[in-house]
């Protein structure tokens, strides 16, 4: 996976579990989020496969590419709110594009969501009077509104305050304990993946690889690896560093 | 699915029931049916049985929810029945008159009001610019008193991007003019007798006129909205902020280098549209049996430096218009990637306009 000849990340091998909540991590440039876009066939990796309910994203036609996008809710990093449409409109945008539920119906529907991610009050604001965290919020609402089975999150709780980070945690396990979501979630929040991790897979700039995969809590008290141990105990001083810019 | 009925057993009761999985894709006629069920129904107990509800979605949890909300008269209640923990757990137990009002965006202005907001804002417009010129115009003093604070770098830069690479557009444009009027002219002149005289027209149209004018408009069109993308888009990364809180003024900064390249470039592209825009028009009377030297002659007879300089003048002035109105609308852009279009958009229709009024007032200054 990578950029042109560039190469962001080799010999990746993962799988995610439905109804798991799997946090990607790592330090700032390692290819989180293109790892995301990759597995959601924004871009196409430079080698190997990705797989979901056993369909190729790489190897399927454009058709089958957007019935298999549909399986999947997606938060990116900045929201990516359409800029010309209200936040509710914005939350509302999959119902109208996809199902034919009346107005008021499909106005419930959001303004539940809204109020999921505490972003009632913001409903009639336009995307460029929103903060970037209030732009993540509505980002969430809107993923989640298609009933997609895989919610893919691109640090969902960075920027958030923190009883809005914890309430987000909370909305996730809900939804997996009550709906079996799976969960895909990019961040290097430590709290929050203590939280609702069931696996991680740590990602390493340097070595362009999956250095550690395990349950977080596992992986923070009985790695060996030094980079896990640095990272999970937020200690620069443990290793060398290994984070890079991209 | 859902099954909808009511119960043939019950006088009072109806009853209903939401099956299966209820998703965004399916769930539009059952919302539908539910919601007619208990409107046909307002003085009847209504049984929603839920128990063989398998998975419900967003959409399915304002269904529930939409149900559990209404209001109901004594003695015709609603009830669910059934519906498994883990579903249950997700119906959020919201104020009901949260979902109440009816969502619109803001009510639409009166005729009056509309006017009046639009002539604040043009006056708050005026205003704004004219503050920007007179900063413009004070950096520009400065610049002047001493060359060395101009980023000339950034001017070359800026100038390379506006004129070097529109001399093809300008090149095809200039030509089609030339071309144009002298055809056009040449027609009826001919009747007359009086092609020569084309010769004339050609030549005080381009040098005075539309050198200037079509170069501006296509400089306005490509630069002036350019500018105002730019500086749209730094403003929303809030790259203005920072030169800011540098302690840097953004009109020295962004727009100085900009202003200096527009009035730089726009006469020499003009001159290039004067040149290829004769020529056009010399290439077309070559059809009506006047050759290059006898257009040549009476062309150096017809006009003077006076009308290429006055060319030269507006091109100037045209191409600091559109450069100060392209960087102020990117100055006044607002968040998002909305507000960049516009700013751009509303660059080029501002730029144009200016350049139809400031011709017209050359126009009548220079006519005497």
């Amino acid at each position: 996976m990578g950029y042109g000849t560039r190469v962001l990340l080799q010999d990746a091998s993962f799988d995610v579990q439905r109804g798991e909540i799997m946090v990607i991590l790592g330090g700032s440039g390692c290819g989180k989020s293109s790892l995301m876009k990759n597995i959601i066939g924004l871009y196409r990796p430079m080698g190997g496969d990705i797989l979901i309910d056993g369909w190729s994203v790489i190897s399927a036609s454009p058709k089958e590419k957007a019935q298999l996008q549909r399986k999947l809710g997606i938060m990116y990093q900045s929201g990516a709110l359409f800029g010309s449409l209200t936040v509710l409109e914005n939350v509302r945008f999959p119902l109208d594009e996809f199902t034919d539920i009346g107005l008021d119906e499909k106005n419930l529907t959001a303004r539940m969501l809204l109020h999921q991610v505490e972003m009632a009050y913001a409903e009639a604001l336009m995307p460029g009077e929103l903060s970037g965290g209030m732009l993540k919020r509505a980002g969430i609402a809107r993923a989640m509104a298609l009933g997609a089975d895989i919610l893919m999150l691109d640090e969902p709780s960075a920027g958030l305050d923190p009883i809005t980070a914890a309430n987000l945690d909370r909305t996730i396990l809900s939804l997996r304990a009550n709906l079996g979501f799976t969960f895909v979630v990019v961040t290097h929040e430590l709290q929050s993946i203590f939280t609702i991790a069931d696996r991680a897979v740590m990602l390493d700039p340097v070595s362009r690889s999956i250095i550690a995969e395990g349950n977080p809590r596992d992986l923070r008290d009985h790695s060996t690896d030094p980079r896990v141990r640095q990272f999970f105990n937020r200690r620069p001083d443990e290793a060398p560093a290994t984070t890079a810019e991209a | 699915m859902t099954a909808t009925s009511a119960d043939p057993n019950s006088e009072r009761d109806v009853s209903f029931a939401l099956e299966g999985r209820l998703t965004a894709l399916n769930i539009a006629p059952v919302w539908a049916e539910a919601v007619q069920t208990l409107e046909r129904n307002p003085q009847r107990r209504i049984v929603v049985d839920a128990s063989r509800l398998e998975y419900i979605d967003a959409t399915g949890i304002a269904l529930v929810f939409d149900l559990k909300r209404r209001e109901r008269p004594p003695g015709a209640e609603m009830e669910i029945r059934g519906l498994a923990p883990n579903l249950a757990a997700l119906i959020p137990d919201y104020e009901r008159e949260h979902f109440s009002r009816a969502f619109r965006r803001a009510p639409a202005l009166g005729i009056v009001e509309q006017i009046g907001r639009a002539a604040s804002q043009e006056i708050a417009y005026v205003k704004r610019m004219l503050g920007f010129l007179r900063e413009c115009g004070a950096a520009l003093l400065q610049g002047m008193r001493r060359p060395g604070v101009i980023r000339w770098g950034e001017v070359l830069s800026v100038a390379t991007e506006a004129g070097a690479n529109a001399v093809p557009i300008v090149l095809l444009i200039g030509f089609l003019m030339g071309v144009i009027i002298a055809f056009e002219i040449g027609l009826v002149a001919q009747q007359f007798g009086a092609v020569i005289f084309v010769v004339d027209g050609v030549g005080v149209a381009m040098l005075r006129e539309l050198g200037a004018l079509m170069t501006a408009i296509v400089f306005a069109g490509r630069t002036g909205a350019a500018f105002a993308a730019q500086i749209g888009t730094q403003k929303v990364n809030e790259e203005v902020n920072a030169i800011l809180t540098f302690g840097l003024e953004p009109v020295h900064f962004l727009v100085l280098p900009r202003l200096l390249a527009a009035m730089l470039v726009v006469p020499l592209l003009t001159v290039l549209a004067d040149v290829v825009g004769i020529f056009g028009g010399a290439l077309v009377l070559a059809s009506f049996d006047i050759g290059f030297a006898e257009f040549y002659n009476h062309l150096l007879g017809a006009v003077g430096a006076a009308d290429f300089l006055i060319g030269l003048l507006k091109a100037t002035v045209f191409g600091l218009a559109i450069a100060a109105i392209g960087c102020e609308r990117g100055l006044s852009t607002g968040a998002g990637a909305t507000s960049v279009g516009l700013s751009a958009t509303s660059a080029v229709v501002t730029s144009i306009v200016w350049i139809v009024v400031l011709d017209g007032l050359f126009t009548v200054a220079l006519s005497g």
